[in-house]
């Protein structure tokens, strides 16, 4: 911790919010000390950002445009490696876990969809993960079938995912992420490009996931959104987490 | 072997033997390639001599980035100084032999553009006295690779993130994997470069004026071996490269 983090954290008077962040051992991924940088040179993008998040509850990531609240992401599921301090997954060091073995305990949904997508059709597309994980082959044509049906991508199911509209991309990396049923999420802008019924619908599913007592993580401007799901809102700004409301405990969106 | 390759054909095999030369970054790989790529031209009959003649002005280019890449790239062991000024290190012999290498690979894969007989390229490609648009295609190419490289990452990022262990999966699935990712990353890459494209023309970039081809062209059953051929080794090698397979 450093003076600036403790010097709050003593003013705001910290108690753990009411999904449980607080006690060392639950934490689910812990980041401290946490700096990066893309390329030695150029200033940080990222410095002294500790945070925890528990296995359970919804948080939400917000801050302006570049603030860094991407790269902080894919720090969190090991794209990226942070130029100094640690970061912990289930009490290891995130580094000692291969991209894969990361893949399967916390889904990862990119801000841009093009970055994800990459079979030929959308069914195999939702049905990948699994199939890959050895999965009989009925219980991936049924969750497939679920998915399929829930983001209401039933009619694209043969149609090549890059062809699909911007909003359609969206749902269909949601939902590819969301059928391996992993035990966190982490959205980067889940919102962007949903009208307001797919926006809803999100936010159901998302609830749902929450109550199956899993994490998620969304990165999100939509402060109507961010409201509706999130019982944690953590700001960045200038790559420095400005206010993060657990540590007052509450659940106040002043963000 | 008589080459009459369809254009597109050739295009493929270009940006493969690019692909590869961005790819890798030691002297002995780049060496490797340059060797293979060479090779591929005299199959093709193209007559090195006269090729070397149309490119001596960009030697000298060539000999000044290799020169500037050797003096201004620190570190490495002190091959050659005068005085205490250190004029040549290891680590910039490197540097600039790769610099070098790369451009060659680069230069001579686009020199198997110029051999297409059909009209269908660009004619300044094919006469060499319009440099212009020589740089403009290699540029072109050279804009397009990063695009295709960075796409590739993406995927074998979004695949491995969907919990899949590329590097234990057992050759017969890898090879299946891989076969089914690569028109998904094709297609990706060429809609970016479209992109890119559009946004160059947009911006009142205009190489040659936009032409409708009355002829039809044909894909041989050479072309389609090719076709797949090259950018499926490609793929195995990058992924060798990139210690995946
Ligand atoms: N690959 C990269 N190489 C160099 N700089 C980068 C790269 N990606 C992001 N940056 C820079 O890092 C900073 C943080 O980027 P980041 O994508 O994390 O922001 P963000 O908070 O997600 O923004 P947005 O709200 O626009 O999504 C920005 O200044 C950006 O320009
Ligand atoms: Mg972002």
């Amino acid at each position: 911790m450093t003076g600036r983090d403790t010097y709050i954290r003593e003013e705001a008077q910290y108690i753990p919010a009411r999904s449980s962040i607080g006690e060392a051992g639950a934490a689910f991924l812990e980041l401290s000390q946490v700096g990066f940088s893309y390329s030695g040179k150029r200033p940080a993008v990222l410095s002294g950002i500790n945070l925890t998040f528990a296995r359970e509850g919804i948080t939400a990531i917000m801050g302006p445009n570049g603030c860094g609240k991407t790269t902080l992401t894919k720090l969190m599921v090991g794209i990226l490696s942070p130029a100094s301090g640690e970061i912990s997954l289930e009490g290891r060091s995130l580094q000692e876990y291969t991209l894969a073995q990361v893949g399967r305990r916390i889904g990862y949904v990119f801000q841009n969809p093009n970055h994800q997508l990459f079979c030929s059709t959308v069914e195999e597309e939702i049905g990948f993960g699994l199939t890959h994980l050895g999965e009989e082959p009925a219980v991936v044509r049924e969750r497939v079938d679920f998915y399929l049906d829930y983001f209401e991508l039933s009619p694209y199911r043969d149609q090549f995912p890059l062809n699909l509209s911007y909003g359609e991309k969206q749902r269909l990396a949601i939902a590819a992420v969301l059928a391996g049923e992993p035990g966190f999420l982490i959205l980067d802008e889940p919102t962007v490009g949903l009208d307001i019924y797919r926006e809803k619908l999100l936010e159901e599913q998302l609830h749902k996931v929450a109550e199956l007592g899993r994490g998620v993580v969304i990165v999100s401007h939509d402060n109507k959104f961010v409201s509706q799901v999130a019982e944690r809102i953590i700001t960045l700004e200038n790559g420095q987490v400005k206010w993060d409301s657990s540590w007052r405990g509450n659940n106040d969106h002043e963000a | 072997m008589t080459m009459k390759l369809d254009p597109r054909t050739k295009l493929v095999m270009v940006l493969c033997i690019t692909t590869l030369a961005i790819v890798y970054n030691t002297p002995g790989a780049l060496f490797l390639l340059l060797a293979a790529t060479i090779g591929l031209l005299l199959l093709f009959r193209i007559n090195l001599i006269r090729v070397m003649g149309y490119l001596k002005p960009y030697f000298m280019l060539l000999l000044v980035l290799f020169l500037a890449q050797c003096i201004f790239t620190p570190g490495g062991e002190v091959l050659l100084a005068i005085g205490s000024v250190r004029l040549l290190g290891t680590r910039g012999l490197l540097m600039g032999t790769t610099v070098v290498l790369r451009l060659l690979i680069v230069i001579a894969a686009a020199v198997l553009l110029t051999t297409s007989n059909s009209r269908d390229f660009i004619s300044g490609l094919v006469q060499w006295k319009v440099p212009y648009e020589v740089a403009f295609m290699v540029s072109v190419t050279i804009r397009f690779l990063p695009i295709f490289r960075d796409e590739f990452i993406n995927v074998v990022t979004a695949v491995q993130l969907r919990g899949v262990e590329l590097k234990k999966v057992p050759w017969g699935q890898k090879i299946d994997l891989f076969r089914r990712l690569f028109f998904p990353v094709v297609y990706g890459a060429i809609v970016k470069a479209q992109q890119l494209s559009v946004a160059m023309e947009a911006r009142g970039f205009r190489a040659y004026p936009r032409r409708t081809y009355l002829r039809q062209l044909y894909l041989t059953r050479w072309d389609y071996g090719l076709i797949l051929v090259f950018p499926g080794l490609t793929l195995l090698l990058m992924g060798l490269h990139m210690r995946l397979v």
